[in-house]
């Protein structure tokens, strides 16, 4: 039974000034084994808060980052899970000429070709401040969307969400956290793997 | 007022060492208690085991000798002090020759004395047991005088006197099974984490949570949680903060089993055996915690558990030794209850607790040795909490060596005065004729005697390791009187629970 904690986009303090309070007071350490970031923090500050909550923390680099040592894309194993990370701004640049044409599954599909390049279980992305959930092939995309509701140039309202994962051998439980009008609503989703993980060493 | 002398019987013969071996010390109430000493005369080693493991312990004797007390580190058992009789006239007496001849004449006498009282006390304990029902008192008397290490004797004795085996020899099976099932059950609800709940829980709802979606993309459906039940959640009854806030509890439970016992094998080091054994006093005490809210774990209460199941798990019978943990946990249980009052810290100051015992124990040292209650409590002031409390809270585990806490718990398990008859008749019609004080003080203890009787028993041995020493304690400071209560020297069990046996009773003048 691992905690894995997933959250992004924060924008701190260009954005908003910190996360919601009802979010912090159940944030709280000794609880989580893992968390990771899709980027956007954006500062320092947001950096040691994070790793207060725990000390197993991993960030991919968003394009406000103030540290631009953060690697784009990272890759961990939890379990039988392998887990992957990216901020998800970088694939944008592709899209610069379709802006006007929506293509949901389009997006899918660069998500979907970045987790078969990085032979992951979980992709776990961020930039478009909207939570999302897909599954395809065998494999899940989450975005936990803003942790803080900022605005982004897609979404201009977006409710504050995180995600927490509980990863228990072959079965994960997302559980999808989401600031509605004041409010905190939780909601999960169920994934189970089909197959176990060969452990390779990384 | 007439100052209460030291009773006749402590100024006998008995406390001088040149006395040991002649015949003026009369054996004839304490032959119950010689094969004690047969024990701790014997070379030194592990605490007995049955023949196949003790080959193993006896490589290291030398090891586990001196370092049954890990938080004692001066005292150093040698080879002859186990046998010899702690008193205050050793350390006053020169001829050393004299001692070390009458240790060995000591020794010899008790070997061929006690081997003959071995074999009547264990013919009569199998003989009580083989009964169809056995009749607990007549048990009671027999185990009090000592119960013999070999043959899983005293697993079974121990498992009689706290309730958990029926005197009924017919209903043992069932009863046993009953019970062992029962904590199975304890095993699987409580010691499961909330994802595994979480999931069950779903599983009797009928959520199907398998995707039996075909499409190979698709999005990820939400769905409600069950309960409001989610890993943040602060809510009081949440399983999941139930299982965070447990979780302290866990872990200060994980650091006190490790430590337990770090010289012993069976506790302690990197075999199988030796985890499996730390698994099993971990499982029991988390049970246990879980299942008593009220006190949930106490340190310390690992040292109470540790003799128990060292005792159960080696009893040669398989089946015994295979569900010893399941055994452990309802003795365990038994034993706590009768000590219970001692842990909750609400009722520290109330008429149950642990002051109010400790109080005892010092009426009860007043009542049968003044002049060293009033050198300790009016002279030296020295506050019987300061050595008395580990003494009573621990059931004395952690003052003498594991083989003597154990032959201290036979008589403090097997009381023959019983919880049931623990007062005479006669007692009741002593109610003091007149004074408010004095009737009060006689029915305040009449009721204390009703609720614990086996607290009596543990008083009085205390009280008797205070009046073995006296000596050095009526020639002692504060300092150096703590310094021996905390770490109290190698004792005669077998004089000590003589000694604390005369404590019955109003004192004679």
């Amino acid at each position: 039974m691992v905690l894995v904690l997933a959250l992004g986009d924060l924008h701190i303090p260009h954005r908003a000034p910190d996360l919601p309070a009802k979010f912090k007071s159940m944030l709280v350490p000794g609880k989580i084994q893992h968390v990771i970031c899709t980027g956007n923090l954006s500062i320092k500050e947001v950096h040691d808060y994070l790793k207060t909550l725990c000390p197993d923390l991993h960030i991919t680099r968003g394009e406000y980052d103030e540290d631009t040592r953060y690697p784009e894309t990272k890759t961990l194993t939890i379990g039988q899970f392998k887990l992957g990370l990216c901020h998800g701004h970088q694939l944008l640049v592709l899209f610069w000429f379709d802006a006007i044409k929506v293509v949901p599954w389009g997006d899918l599909d660069l998500l979907a070709m970045l987790q078969r390049q990085l032979d992951v279980d979980i992709l776990v992305t961020g930039h478009t401040h909207q939570f999302t959930a897909y599954k395809h092939e065998g494999g899940v995309v989450i975005n936990p969307g803003s942790a803080t509701g900022a605005y982004s140039n897609i979404t201009y309202d977006a409710n504050p969400s995180f995600v927490l994962m509980d990863i228990d051998g072959l079965c994960v439980v997302v559980y999808v956290y989401e600031l509605i009008d004041g409010e905190v609503k939780v909601d999960k989703i169920d994934f189970k793997k089909t197959t176990a993980t060969t452990h390779s060493a990384h | 007022m007439v100052k209460k002398k030291v009773p006749d019987w402590l100024n006998s013969a008995l406390w001088s060492s040149s006395s040991t071996t002649t015949s003026s010390f009369s054996y004839s109430d304490t032959n119950r208690f010689d094969h004690h000493s047969s024990t701790s005369v014997s070379p030194p080693i592990d605490p007995p085991l049955p023949p196949a493991a003790t080959r193993d312990e006896q490589q290291h004797p030398t090891r586990h000798h001196h370092n049954y007390h890990p938080r004692k580190p001066d005292i150093k058992e040698d080879k002859y002090s186990k046998s010899s009789i702690v008193n205050d006239n050793i350390s006053n007496n020169n001829s050393n020759n004299s001692i070390s001849n009458n240790k060995i004449h000591n020794r010899k006498a008790d070997n061929t004395e006690s081997s003959a009282e071995d074999i009547s006390n264990q013919a009569l304990l199998l003989t009580e047991l083989s009964r169809k029902v056995i009749n607990m008192g007549e048990l009671r008397r027999i185990a009090s005088q000592g119960i013999p290490d070999g043959a899983g004797i005293r697993s079974t004795v121990w498992k009689l006197l706290l309730g958990y085996l029926p005197p009924d020899r017919s209903l043992w099976s069932s009863e046993l099974a009953k019970k062992r099932s029962q904590y199975k059950r304890f095993k699987e609800e409580l010691l499961m984490n909330p994802s595994e709940i979480t999931r069950r829980l779903e599983k009797t709802m009928g959520f199907d949570n398998d995707d039996a979606k075909s499409e190979s993309r698709c999005v990820l459906s939400r769905s409600k949680i069950t309960h409001g039940e989610h890993p943040l959640s602060l809510g009081k009854s949440s399983i999941w903060n139930k299982f965070f806030q447990d979780s302290e509890i866990i872990e200060q439970i994980d650091r006190d089993v490790k430590r337990t016992h770090p010289d012993m094998h069976f506790f302690s080091g990197d075999s199988s055996f030796a985890k499996s054994n730390q698994e099993a006093l971990r499982n029991i005490l988390i049970v246990f915690a879980k299942l008593n809210p009220g006190i949930r774990y106490v340190q310390g209460m690992n040292e109470i558990l540790a003799p128990l199941f060292y005792v159960f798990k080696n009893d040669p019978d398989e089946e015994m030794e295979a569900c010893a943990e399941a055994d452990t946990f309802f003795c365990f249980v038994e034993l706590l209850s009768g000590f219970r009052d001692l842990f909750c810290q609400q009722l520290d100051n109330s008429v149950v607790g642990i002051r109010s015992t400790i109080a005892r124990l010092s009426h009860l040292l007043k009542e049968h040795d003044e002049e060293l209650w009033r050198h300790l409590e009016v002279t030296t002031k020295v506050n019987p909490q300061f050595y008395s409390f580990r003494w009573i809270t621990l059931l004395l585990t952690q003052e003498f060596n594991f083989t003597d806490s154990i032959h201290i718990w036979d008589t403090l398990l097997s009381d023959p005065e019983g919880p049931q008859d623990g007062i005479l008749l006669e007692q009741w019609y002593q109610v003091p004729p007149f004074g408010y004080k004095p009737r009060l003080q006689y029915w305040t203890t009449m009721i204390l005697k009703t609720i614990n009787i086996e607290e009596e028993t543990l008083l009085r041995v205390c009280c008797a390791m205070l009046i073995l020493v006296r000596r050095r304690l009526l020639a002692g400071d504060f300092t150096s009187i703590l310094k021996l209560l905390q770490n109290y020297p190698p004792t005669n069990i077998s004089h000590l629970l003589y000694v604390a046996n005369k404590l019955r009773g109003q004192p004679s003048h």
